[in-house]
């Protein structure tokens, strides 16, 4: 009984997704819709925080876990939802989407979310991803009336049928080697019965890794980042961005360093292969994007190789970083997105950043902030948390590495900043975007508050961090 | 390996005799070829046709409901064999179960998916 302790966050989201449900025909305003989703939000933190002290740190059969690194990514996915709802109230009453059901799917994909970090068996971190990704699909797609939407959908939804084929497929040979699913017994199984060289077993191991690979959109798993995001309505495309991502990494970080624990040589290496080609491929390829989400995605693809760099020497320390990583990203990219719905139709292209300095001071003042922290220039948080995923990097010898992540950064820095040329160098063109909504504004102060806290005062994410 | 010598006499007269059937078919038969006839699958009706026209669209959505209640079934089974030993602690898991499918039956159904119009 007391293991329901454990999940009352998710309850809680639940509950408030499945009273939208029942009244989504008679819901005609998005912003009842989004209020609810924030008191949803704040209230799943609110039983989270109460009950932390009654809570056990593993309950149901030792399958999940309500411990410090769980409360972590709680924290962050909840912000993340209650960002999101704010920032897409006008878009869903613009783009006539049927709030209920956006913000159903929304809440259940938070749900998955939570559920994902704090998996400590195989098939429950196979729920919560699929909980999540499922809504995701219906998420990108929601806009009918546009074509890009439903093909970004649909090609979402093929590769990620695709991968979590994979990933069950790695599941089932680890069950078939070690006969577990929990991470705790795969590893001692591993090292107990000396199956850590096993051939099957190194090929779980492989299959879990691409599975999770293809939710935080790293190269060369990343094919259908850029369709879906600049399908999707934007506030889609932010949510995928930041709580997507951090819910693969959270999986990851976890699957790695507890399940995979005696394995740590094999994975090591795939993650050094994985980091070193999505930082490349995806400042590159964002050089030549004009349309903003585009960008973004490309940008995405790049930053979750930066957050995979934490991760390689499968330290405390390093996994610290990722989680530092993961939620300074969460926040400068919701910010970079939420100027793209602030600006409406005109924020989806790069011309429509003409100027914007001149029309809207404000507005291009934190679209700076956000920039400069997607570049990792002090003093910003994503300068801190750029540092210290390299330095683990560095720590664990891969100099190479550490090189080629800074030397992209610089690379980045040039598609990032040339927005910013356009906004404070060039002439308004067209009419200037009106004041935003106060919603937004929120949002994006929010937003733009953890970007300068993290960056000023370096240590205060990464003291909340506890790694698994 | 003798009481298997049968076998192989009843396999060996069984291919001969049909084989040679199929022979004597071929050289003896008469041949009098149509286009009909001569198509691979030749049964009397048209090999390649759209047989009902377009299906209703309809259909899907009653497919869709129907996994709903497939869903409830696979899990009410083993729990009503096993409904005494779980007591009310079963008993309630699946009655929240039961309610949040329901929800999804009543989102349907106000929605009108039960309407066939």
């Amino acid at each position: 009984m007391t293991d329901l302790t454990l999940l009352v966050p998710e309850i809680v989201l639940v509950a408030m997704a499945l009273a939208l449900i029942l009244v989504a025909r008679r819901l005609e305003r998005a912003r009842t819709a989004a209020t609810s989703v924030v008191l949803a939000a704040v209230a799943a933190i609110g039983s989270g925080w109460v009950l932390s002290s009654a809570t056990p740190e593993v309950g149901f059969g030792g399958t999940l876990a309500g411990d410090g690194y769980a409360q972590f990514f709680d924290v962050l996915f909840a912000a993340t939802l209650a960002i999101t709802a704010l920032l897409s109230i006008r878009h869903v009453d613009k783009e006539r989407v049927r709030p209920g059901e956006f913000y159903a799917l929304l809440l259940l994909a938070a749900t998955g979310m939570l559920l994902a970090a704090s998996a400590m068996d195989l098939l429950i971190l196979y729920l919560g991803l699929e909980l999540m990704t499922l809504c995701s699909y219906v998420l990108v797609g929601i806009t009918r009336e546009k074509t890009a939407s439903i093909e970004g959908a649909v090609k979402y939804f093929l590769l990620g049928s695709f991968a979590s084929a994979l990933f069950l497929y790695g599941i089932g040979l680890t069950y078939g080697v070690t006969g577990a699913t929990g991470f705790a017994s795969i590893a001692s199984a591993a090292t107990e019965r000396g199956l850590s060289g096993n051939p099957l077993l190194l090929a779980g191991v492989v299959l879990v890794i691409a599975g999770l690979a293809f939710k935080i959109a790293a190269v060369p798993f990343h094919a259908w980042a850029p369709d879906a995001y600049q399908g999707a309505s934007a506030p889609v495309g932010a949510f995928l961005a930041a709580g997507s991502k951090a819910a693969g990494l959270a999986a990851l970080v976890r699957v790695c360093i507890v399940a995979f624990a005696p394995e740590q040589p094999l994975w090591s290496n795939l993650l050094v292969a994985l980091a070193a080609l999505s930082i490349l491929v995806g400042s590159l390829l964002a050089l030549s994007q004009t349309n903003m989400k585009r960008l973004l995605a490309y940008s995405s693809i790049s930053h979750a190789g930066y957050a995979l760099l934490g991760l390689i020497p499968g330290t405390p320390a390093g996994a610290s970083a990722t989680m530092t990583y993961a939620f300074v990203y969460a926040f400068m990219t919701l910010g970079a997105f939420g100027i793209v719905i602030a600006l409406d139709q005109r924020g989806e292209n790069l011309p429509g950043y003409h100027g914007l300095a001149k029309t809207n001071p404000g507005t291009a003042a934190l679209m700076f902030l956000f920039l400069l922290s997607l570049t990792g220039i002090p003093p910003t948080a994503g300068f801190v948390a750029k540092f210290g995923v390299i330095l683990s990097v560095v720590s664990a010898g891969h100099i190479g590495l550490a090189v080629l992540a800074v030397v992209s950064s610089v690379v980045s820095a040039f598609f990032y900043l040339r927005v910013a040329v356009y906004m404070y160098m060039t002439d308004p063109q067209g009419a200037a975007p009106g004041r935003l909504p106060s919603t937004v504004s929120v949002a994006l102060l929010f937003a733009a508050l953890v970007t300068i806290i993290g960056g000023v005062f370096p240590d205060t994410f990464a003291a909340w961090t506890v790694p698994p | 390996m003798t009481e298997y010598l049968g076998i192989l006499v009843f396999f060996a007269l069984a291919g001969t005799v049909a084989g040679g059937f199929v022979l004597l078919a071929s050289i003896l038969g008469p041949k009098k070829p149509s286009k009909v006839k001569s198509e691979p699958f030749e049964c009397g009706e048209p090999a390649f046709s759209v047989s009902a026209g377009h299906m209703s669209i309809k259909f899907y959505l009653t497919a869709i409901l129907f996994i709903l209640f497939d869903v409830e079934l696979v899990f009410l089974y083993p729990w009503a064999v096993v409904f005494r030993d779980l007591g009310t602690w079963g008993l309630t898991g699946m009655s929240i179960f039961l309610g949040i499918l329901m929800v999804g039956f009543f989102y349907a159904w106000d929605n009108g998916a039960l309407d066939w119009k």
